[in-house]
């Protein structure tokens, strides 16, 4: 009796919008990789095909997830993440090339990806060192351990030149924040991106006069005046950063990321010039917003979009899939598409807040937090709104370990959240 | 500093305040890329990578009647090579073997190429031209050669397909067949049956797919389901004969070199069809030298001269105001009608109305008119609208001549437009309208139009096809048309036409002069300019074809008069045609028998038959004969020596097992 009621208690909002955005993601997998007539839904040789059985296996692997006691995630938290750590290591003796990352393991006619499962084992982990009753997020030395937490799988990220998934940790910044973590973080932080920004849109010399007029507004402003070293040493490490950016920008970065902050700042200022650069390093990008500009308000529907089949948009089935929704299913299905994202993500962050467990409560905000950055990144890049880095849209994309590290991510999430009640 | 409740709201306020601010964000720019910018990549999508690709059809034949291709299309193709494309290594490798290629190509020395293609690389020409207008099998020839042969991507390889019109009968009544052009303004001439039946039959349906731009000028097709197929022009069977038209053509040029003349046309007409056989129009060009440039024969309405007197005289007769033998005073060659006067190239005299036409009379011709109808012009002019002399011919070729037939009232009608009329003057008429006519006279009064098209064909299966169309059932009584065809036979026999006369062929028909450009008499008078004409039909007893010959300006010095200009170009059709057309050459089938053949492959054949498993005697038979016996019993075959089996291993009677092994001995 008490076994039926349980099954109640999941919150079944989550998992209709779960379903909701895999399914209609399938559709649109199905409308830019199929080639020619659908002859078998569950063919095995077409994208498609394979994502649908990704899916009914995500079914199973979610009745497994379900099944397992909701301790067991907080218990076994440091097992699976350093299992996890392990699996991200092993990548670089047998670990596969796709794409210039080494990310994969080639299990006979199927990869996997350990990275889109190290992102629920991380969350685990965070999850558990900060809901330690030992733990406190206030002090440094805590800091610093939950900081080698995330960096350690990140940093393995990074090496497998994944750049795009590496910047995914940076969600935990929110979960710390929301968590605790001084604002001093935040605001350095900001101050940080604004800086590198104005280098390298402005040069150096304008945006260290910006930057003087801020400190020494702040510090005239201040009642109590520190030493006035204080504002000096400031601008001094502004104007190291500052020529660091610079010196990484025209020096260091490779050239195609180096053209995709150019583009995605103007920073050249030839026009014909920069339309030039679109055309090369941009080439996913200014195909991207040609396809969602195709589709107008209702787009041109199922199937029917002439630059999805044509196969116009390099990667469509995966990291640009928001493409075609833009252009099959035109401003309507879009706009649909991000609120359901938000809603998701805002659903799953309410569901944390009402945790009474600190380990829920903080791996419910590592979830959304996860999530939202992988929409963030995913539908800012195919749009133009940041720079292009791969990053799959959750849930959308292609890809059997991005859908089953989320389906894990999320339905963890949704077994814990059902045991709220059982707390205490 | 505790982590109180409202801390706490205010981080999660921050952490959903950036969700909803980056939410309204993606909304902004979604509808900037959709709406503001929209236009822009809209444009930029189809300009750039899809485009819905024309798949031009393929244009029709035209055939002559004989079923001789006389215009088709045929592709062409541009080779280029793209020279940045090839990588450096592959480039070393194989530009000198290139170079060699192109070079037993075309000729020209394999250092011209290296050296060409050289610099051409140094300059990064990524569209340098190596061959134009190549036909298929060249093009396929030059797709193998080195560096090419690595296609586009690796080769740099570039082929551009363009489809040209060609005669295969070369500048032979070119004009006629005519052809469709557009310039770069997209403005289309269509010229003669080409153009006339291009839009209707030659075009086809254009097909056209979505395409998408894979770099290089390379597209590839999106999918199968947005192709529209082309349709295909269909086929035009014209009328035109080209053994006669060949024969006109030549015929007419000759004469034309021969009278300096400006420009001419002849057209040669069946005359119980109506159907046109042969028509050619040559111009002088300022080369001196005689091309198809207008089609005269169809487009040049002018003064018709003395070839309208046969209309004239055939309204008297038919009105019965007049008959052949009413005598006509043509005085002393000189007479004058209301003031102006009219002159004959000599005085006839009282003579009577056939001689008058056979000697070509103005006098006598102003006179018949002038003295019946002046009274009545009208009839005179009805009965030349009952034969629809003012009306085109509606034919389906462009800018065909309009006739001018003035009547009472017009313009240029006066009194004394009756008497001119009379001999062909003060009214216009095409060739092509008077040959009409003059069809209609041989046909025995059935005018019918002319026809260029016979059949319209989709490879073999039939379209439309065209039958003859009759214009007037009939001009004239059987007695007026007798008459007028005996007149126009003793033109020949004994009139201004005698000097063509031939015992060997019969012809009929009528001789014209006629003065052009004398608009200031004057002038004229310095430089007198005539148009020579000879309108008839050939033969006599049975008239298979009419033709009208018509030359403007000859050099007066070497000749002027219809008879002896126009005259023979008509005289040498028609004989041509009686003597030359040619019978169909039969070539009878080679057989080469040869006895020693025959029996050797009785003997083979017989032996084959009859031994099956049983080892038969090859000896005496050549190597291959016995080899084959020997293989079908499924004997393994070794054999030595050369020519004729000496000896065999396994003798003859003996039975066969499957690959057993025989040697055979040859001598």
């Amino acid at each position: 009796m008490r076994q039926t009621d349980r099954h109640f208690k999941f919150d079944w909002i989550t998992i209709m919008l779960f379903f909701m955005l895999a399914g209609f993601g399938w559709l649109n997998i199905l409308s830019a990789s199929h080639t020619g007539e659908i002859i078998d839904y569950l063919s095995f040789t077409e994208f498609y095909g394979k994502q649908l059985i990704f899916i009914i296996l995500s079914v199973v692997l979610i009745i497994l997830i379900l099944s397992i006691d909701a301790k067991f995630y907080e218990r076994f938290s440091s097992v699976i993440y350093f299992a996890s750590l392990l699996s991200l290591v092993g990548l670089f003796v047998f670990g596969k090339s796709i794409n210039g990352a080494t990310s994969w393991y080639d299990l006979g006619g199927m990869t996997l990806q350990p990275s889109e499962f190290a992102k629920a084992a991380t969350a685990l982990a965070v999850a558990k060192y900060v809901s330690d009753l030992q733990t406190d997020i206030r002090q440094f030395k805590h800091q610093i351990r939950i900081f080698i937490i995330i960096v350690i799988p990140a940093f393995l990220i990074l090496l497998q030149k994944d750049a795009g998934s590496t910047l995914v940790y940076g969600a935990f910044f929110f979960v710390l924040y929301r968590e605790g973590l001084p604002k001093i973080y935040l605001i350095i932080g900001s101050l940080l991106i604004g800086l590198a920004i104005c280098a390298l849109k402005f040069g150096v010399i304008i945006t260290m006069f910006i930057s003087a007029i801020i400190v020494f507004g702040y510090y005239f402003s201040k009642k109590k005046k520190s030493s006035f070293l204080q504002p000096i040493i400031t601008l001094v490490i502004a104007l190291i950063i500052s020529f660091l950016v610079r010196f990484t920008y025209d020096t260091l970065l490779p050239f195609h990321q180096k053209d995709r902050i150019t583009i995605w700042l103007s920073l050249e200022k030839d026009a014909a010039k920069l339309e030039q650069m679109k055309k090369k390093a941009a080439y996913n990008l200014l195909e991207s917003e040609k396809a969602i500009s195709a589709g107008g308000w209702k787009g041109k529907g199922f199937m029917e979009g002439t630059r999805t089949t044509g196969k116009f948009v390099p990667e469509q089935h995966t990291d640009y899939i928001f493409t075609t929704v833009g252009e099959e299913w035109g401003f309507i299905g879009s706009f649909a598409v991000v609120l359901v994202f938000v809603l998701l993500i805002l659903r799953i962050l309410h569901l944390a807040e009402l945790q009474k467990s600190q380990f829920s409560r903080v791996y419910g905000y590592s979830v959304g937090a996860i999530l939202f950055i992988h929409f963030l990144i995913n539908i800012g890049m195919v749009m133009g709104l940041i720079p292009t880095i791969g990053i799959p849209l959750p849930l959308f994309s292609y890809g059997g370990s991005g859908l089953w590290g989320f389906t894990i991510l999320v339905f963890i999430f949704v077994k814990l959240d059902s045991n709220r009640i059982n707390e205490w | 500093m505790a982590v109180n409740e409202a801390n706490i709201l205010n981080r999660l306020y921050f952490v959903a305040g950036c969700m909803f601010i980056f939410g309204l964000a993606v909304v902004i720019k979604l509808l900037t890329i959709q709406y503001i910018h929209g236009d822009k990549y809209r444009e930029l999508a189809d300009s750039r990578t899809i485009e819905d690709k024309p798949i031009p059809a393929n244009r029709g034949n035209v055939y002559s009647v004989n079923g001789n291709l006389l215009a088709t299309s045929i592709p062409k193709y541009d080779i280029r090579i793209d020279t940045k494309t090839p990588k450096k290594k592959i480039w070393q490798e194989q530009i000198g073997p290139l170079c060699d290629s192109l070079s037993k190509y075309s000729g020209r020395s394999s250092s011209y190429y290296r050296e060409n293609l050289r610099k051409a690389r140094a300059k990064k020409n990524r569209y340098y031209l190596l061959a134009r207008d190549i036909g298929y099998s060249d093009y396929i020839r030059l797709r193998d050669f080195p560096l090419l042969k690595l296609g586009a991507f690796k080769g740099g390889l570039i082929v551009e397909q363009t489809t040209k019109r060609e005669h295969p009968m070369g500048g032979i009544s070119m004009r006629t067949i005519g052809y469709e052009r557009t310039d770069e303004e997209g403005n289309i001439t269509r010229a003669g049956l080409d153009g006339a039946f291009g839009e209707k039959y030659l075009k086809g349906v254009d097909g056209h797919r979505m395409k998408q731009k894979i770099g290089k000028g390379q597209w590839k097709p999106i999918k199968d389901s947005n192709e529209v197929e082309p349709q295909d022009g269909y086929d035009i069977y014209t009328t035109i004969n080209v053994n006669i038209q060949d024969i006109a053509h030549h015929s007419l040029l000759e004469q034309l070199e021969k009278y300096d003349a400006e420009h001419g046309c002849v057209v040669v007409m069946e005359v119980k069809t109506g159907e046109i056989r042969a028509i050619s129009n040559l111009g002088k060009s300022k080369s001196g030298k005689y091309y198809e440039k207008r089609n005269y024969a169809v487009w040049e309405s002018h003064e018709p001269g003395s070839t309208f007197k046969l209309m004239a005289v055939m309204a008297a007769l038919e009105d019965k105001v007049i008959d052949t033998s009413t005598i006509i005073d043509t005085r002393s060659g000189y007479k004058t009608f209301y003031g102006r006067g009219i002159t004959d190239t000599r005085g006839y005299g009282k003579i009577s109305v056939g001689t008058a036409f056979e000697k070509s009379s103005n006098i006598g011709m102003a006179t018949i008119i002038d003295d019946n109808y002046s009274k009545n012009p009208s009839k005179f002019i009805n009965r030349l609208k009952q034969w629809k002399l003012h009306e085109n011919l509606n034919l389906p070729i462009v800018g065909e001549g309009e006739p001018v037939i003035p009547k009472p009232g017009d313009k240029i009608w006066s009194r004394n437009a009756l008497p001119s009329m009379a001999y062909g003057y003060n009214m216009q008429l095409t060739p092509l309208q008077t040959l009409t006519f003059y069809n209609a006279v041989a046909n025995d009064g059935e005018m019918l139009k002319p026809r260029f098209l016979r059949q319209v064909k989709e490879l073999d299966r039939e379209i439309e096809s065209f039958d003859k169309e009759i214009r007037v059932k009939k001009i004239a009584s059987d007695e007026t048309i007798k008459k007028a065809q005996k007149l126009l036979e003793n033109v020949v026999e004994h009139g201004t036409g005698r000097g063509m006369y031939s015992k060997y062929f019969s012809m009929a028909g009528k001789t014209g002069t006629a003065r052009t450009d004398y608009g200031d008499f004057e002038k004229w008078k310095k430089d007198r300019k005539y148009v020579s004409s000879f309108a008839g039909y050939f033969p006599v007893e049975n008239p298979k074809y009419s033709c009208i010959v018509v030359i403007h300006k000859p050099s007066i010095k070497i000749g002027l008069y219809g008879a002896d200009v126009a005259g023979p170009v008509f005289k040498r059709i028609a004989q041509k045609i009686f003597t030359d057309t040619p019978i169909i050459d039969e070539i009878e089938s080679l057989e080469v028998e040869n006895a020693a053949i025959d029996k050797e492959f009785q003997n083979f054949y017989d032996i084959a038959n009859t031994y099956l498993t049983i080892m038969p005697s090859v000896i005496g038979l050549p190597v291959m004969d016995a080899m084959a016996l020997c293989e079908n019993l499924g004997l393994k075959v070794k054999m030595s020596g050369n020519g004729v089996v000496k000896s065999q291993s396994i003798p003859k009677g003996q039975k066969v097992k499957k690959n057993q092994t025989i040697v055979l001995e040859l001598s």
